[in-house]
């Protein structure tokens, strides 16, 4: 299997906390991976190195291969690796329709009708995004990472604030969608059913480490997760 | 990467009756418009209010410009006479050292301000709020500062008079000092550029500039470089400034050094404001507004200033969409009674 | 070259009085308030009136304790209410009390220009460096830093310059935790505008009264605030004084270039350094 994602030495700190600590992590074509671990583990700092939201970082970046460090935002995303965003990151005063088009402009139009009927938006195409469901601005959150067909698809708590049955609706058309167009995600989710029904293999960050590295199974029983984070929230 | 239309793209125009219908109404809305203007200076026998309303015009292009930028970039610029001023100077300095024949200098004076605000908004639009609104506040008074002490261009803070050459472009110059006639001619502009600003909204630049406004950091997570477009809009938006600060010189024939100070770019702001920038038409209609209210004020334009700020405090409280957002809030019910008695 | 370096001071330590206004209530309210060039000006009046009837002490704590109140009815009438707004509403409604104030003045003490006396304790010179200094310059430095001295201690060591600085820092998380940051605020702006009067007062003798006199320190002293890095009092501080050096160089030895120089400081730091020299928050 070919690497699609690929980050090296990852180290990133805020003053004297190093939030990321030397993280080497490399995502399989085609792959789900889950990223989990507690609160302040390193995970959505390395979601934000990953995608070029954060400075001051040091490491190295490889898409498919190629190197990505140096590269800004923009010029990751029509490289092919997107992200979705754990706070919703909408443009709140367009229309659904209209933004999903401005994305389309600079993405190429493959595969946007897919996105729009898979996340079910059609119907809201006329509405500005401030005035839809919570809901339906989480799945539009997705739909703009979705649009042209990323090679990688970073997701930062996709089911963040959703209500049971919608986060396993989200998990199914993630699968479905992954699937079918062969996209690679890196997922971050404290959903742990989330987690377990739809990643190929799971990282597990601790104080900005990769504390295991492994398939989900494994996972469930490592005794070092375990106490790390799943112990905790043990009942 | 393939243009192949998709069912997201394709009805798009199918839902708003078509965007060619769309704009066909709107250049008839403009031609009946510029029409109106031609005629206004027939129909209006008083030369004192075609001479207030020609004023009035300019500075409804200059709020106009203003608008754009806080529509397009969600921005607000206290330094926008800058290119105002510069439109009027460069022009009158250009031929009175004879620098340019006076055509050229017409197309400097509104081409080198727009290159000039573009170069800045590369390095400003990075810089939100409430730092925006103070540094371009700074930049702007950096040109007042310079106009008003440096006397061997154009004669310091006392400012300087402009003789026109006797033709511009083949046409009397006369013309350009004569209320009558120059009214059609900055109406006709004001209507071009409001025409300009609403096909530039419609078009996919526009869509995207406003995509930029509402998150620009989603925007770089959608496939976009944002500093670019927003530089683009700067040049946009001064460019218009610089034409109403040209049309004024070639008006009034005179430029002095307030044509770049702040509390200009301030009132433009404020008319701005207090249209409703939301809608392309606001700023213009704000304009217009707080010209004949400062004409009601008469005898008490002592305290314009007062009135000015006071007038804004309550929009900006009462009204936060403007003039214009109150006069569309009222369409709507109005269209749908006529709807009701078409159907 | 020395009494330069001075005269620049005096100028530096006006501007952080200003300056440091600024930072305090943005960092409270998020705002830049236009109408504090306009509040120096009316402390320079009140002052002005005050001491032309009795002295120019009672005057300084006449505009100090006048522009504090105004400084509370900002807050209380104004910030207050408009917390919910987008910001820049605010700004803007600073910027129309800005015309409101200036109006005023005109309207009170006329257009033409005043001047004032320095108090006569100050009066004299003093031999520095070999040449004569006024006294009442030396009493503007001493004046600044202890305004800035006292500053630093207030925030520092006290129990609510600890909630003004997390509030700059944060003022949603600081409300949460159970700050009032109501009263925070009222506190703040009021100190704030007491300062933009007191430096209005102790800048009078050295510039000609006018209603528009505020408008030019209150660009300079933006450009302070924005060189130094929004919401920083350390960085207001040293720009504050940084300016005051240029400007007053500016004014010896390029005069033609004096009042650009500022605004070219201001635009090689931030392509240097968007966010300032102290980097506060955007």
């Amino acid at each position: 299997m070919s690497i699609s994602l690929e980050g090296r030495g990852l180290h990133r700190s805020f003053g004297g906390f190093k939030a990321l600590d030397g993280v080497d992590i490399a995502v399989e074509a085609g792959q789900i991976r889950g990223l989990i671990g507690p609160n302040g583990a390193g995970k959505s700092t390395l979601i934000d190195v990953l995608s070029g939201r954060a400075d001051n970082w040091g490491g190295q970046i490889y898409l498919r291969g190629e190197e990505v460090t140096g590269l800004k935002v923009h010029e990751r995303r029509r490289r092919g690796l997107a992200r979705s965003f754990q706070r919703t990151n909408i443009f709140p005063a367009l229309a659904v329709g209209t933004q999903l088009t401005v994305a389309a402009r600079a993405l190429g139009n493959e595969g946007l009708d897919d996105v729009v009927e898979a996340l079910s938006l059609g119907h809201l195409l006329d509405r500005p995004a401030q005035q839809i469901s919570y809901g339906d601005q989480r799945r539009l959150d997705l739909a703009l990472a979705l649009v042209g067909r990323p090679e990688v698809l970073l997701l930062d708590e996709p089911a963040a604030g959703l209500t049971v049955e919608e986060s396993l609706q989200l998990a199914a058309i993630l699968r479905d969608l992954v699937k079918k167009w062969g996209v690679t995600v890196l997922i971050v989710e404290h959903d742990m059913e989330v987690i377990f029904s739809i990643c190929d293999r799971i990282t597990v960050l601790h104080l900005g480490k990769v504390l295991v590295d492994d398939l989900p199974d494994a996972i469930k029983t490592n005794p070092e997760v375990i106490s790390a984070y799943l112990g905790s929230q043990a009942p | 990467m393939s243009g192949n239309p998709t069912s997201l793209t394709a009805p798009a125009g199918g839902r708003d009756s078509g965007p060619l219908s769309r704009n066909w109404r709107l250049l008839t809305a403009a031609a009946v418009a510029v029409a109106a203007g031609i005629a206004a200076p027939h129909v209006i026998s008083s030369v004192l209010w075609i001479s207030l309303l020609t004023q009035a015009v300019v500075d409804m292009i200059f709020a106009t410009s203003v608008g754009l930028l806080v529509r397009q970039n969600g921005r607000i610029s206290f330094g926008q006479a800058a290119f105002f001023g510069l439109g009027g100077y460069i022009f009158a300095v250009s031929i009175a050292r004879e620098i340019a024949t006076p055509e050229l200098a017409i197309i400097l004076a509104v081409v080198l301000p727009t290159l000039i605000a573009f170069l800045l908004g590369l390095i400003i639009a990075r810089i939100p709020g409430v730092a925006h609104a103070m540094l371009t506040l700074a930049v702007g008074q950096a040109f007042y500062e310079v106009v008003f002490k440096w006397r061997e261009l154009a004669n310091g803070d006392d400012g300087m008079s402009v003789a026109l050459p006797r033709t511009l472009f083949g046409f009397d110059s006369g013309m350009l000092q004569t209320p009558g006639s120059m009214l059609p001619i900055v109406w006709t502009i004001l209507v071009m550029i409001l025409v300009g600003f609403t096909l530039m909204a419609r078009s996919p630049f526009g869509q995207l500039t406003e995509a930029i406004r509402e998150n620009d950091e989603r925007a770089q997570f959608i496939g976009y470089t944002t500093t670019l477009p927003r530089a683009v809009i700067y040049g946009a938006s001064a460019f218009v400034a610089a034409v109403a600060g040209l049309l004024q010189t070639l008006y009034n024939g005179y430029i002095s050094p307030d044509m770049f100070h702040w509390s200009l770019s301030g009132m433009a702001l404020i008319m701005a404001i207090v249209g409703g920038p939301k809608i392309i038409w606001g700023p213009a209609l704000g304009a217009f507004i707080l010209f004949f209210f400062k004409d009601v004020a008469g005898d008490a334009t002592e305290y314009w200033p007062a009135l000015v700020g006071i007038m804004l405090i309550v929009v900006t409280l009462l009204l936060p969409e403007g003039f214009a957002g109150l006069a569309e809030r009222t369409d709507v019910p109005l269209r749908r009674l006529r709807k009701g008695r078409a159907s | 070259m020395l009494i330069q370096v001075l005269n620049g001071v005096v100028y530096g330590g006006l501007l952080y009085l200003l300056a440091v206004g600024l930072v305090l209530i943005f960092g409270l309210r998020e705002i830049v308030n236009f109408a504090h060039g306009a509040l120096f000006m009316l402390g320079s009046y009140i002052g002005f009136s005050i001491a032309a009837i009795f002295d120019f002490w009672l005057g300084l704590a006449g505009a100090i304790v006048a522009m504090t109140l105004v400084g509370l009815c900002l807050d209380a009438g104004v910030l207050r209410p408009l917390r919910k707004h987008d910001h820049m509403v605010t700004v803007l409604v600073t910027f129309g009390i800005l015309l409101v104030l200036e109006t005023f003045a005109t309207a009170v003490w006329g257009k033409a220009f005043r001047s004032m006396q320095p108090p006569e304790l100050l009066s004299g010179t003093v031999e520095l460096f070999g040449e004569p200094f006024p006294v009442y310059r030396l009493f503007v430095i001493a004046v600044s830093l202890c305004v800035a001295g006292g500053l630093t201690v207030w925030l520092r060591h006290s129990r609510i310059g600890l909630y003004v600085r997390a509030s700059s820092v944060d003022p949603t998380t600081t409300g949460i935790l159970g700050v009032d940051t109501d009263r925070l605020s009222l506190l703040v702006v009021g100190l704030g505008t007491g300062l933009a009067g007191m430096s209005g007062v102790i800048a009078a003798p050295l510039m000609a009264l006018s209603p528009t006199m505020g408008n030019f320190i209150l660009i300079e002293s933006f450009i302070v605030v924005v060189v130094g890095g929004l919401g920083s009092f350390s960085g207001a501080f040293i720009a504050a004084l940084l300016i005051g050096q240029i400007h007053n160089m500016g004014a010896v030895y390029l005069p033609w270039a004096s009042t650009l120089l500022p605004f070219l400081l201001m635009v090689c730091v931030l392509i240097w350094r968007p966010t300032g020299i102290a980097g506060g928050k955007g």
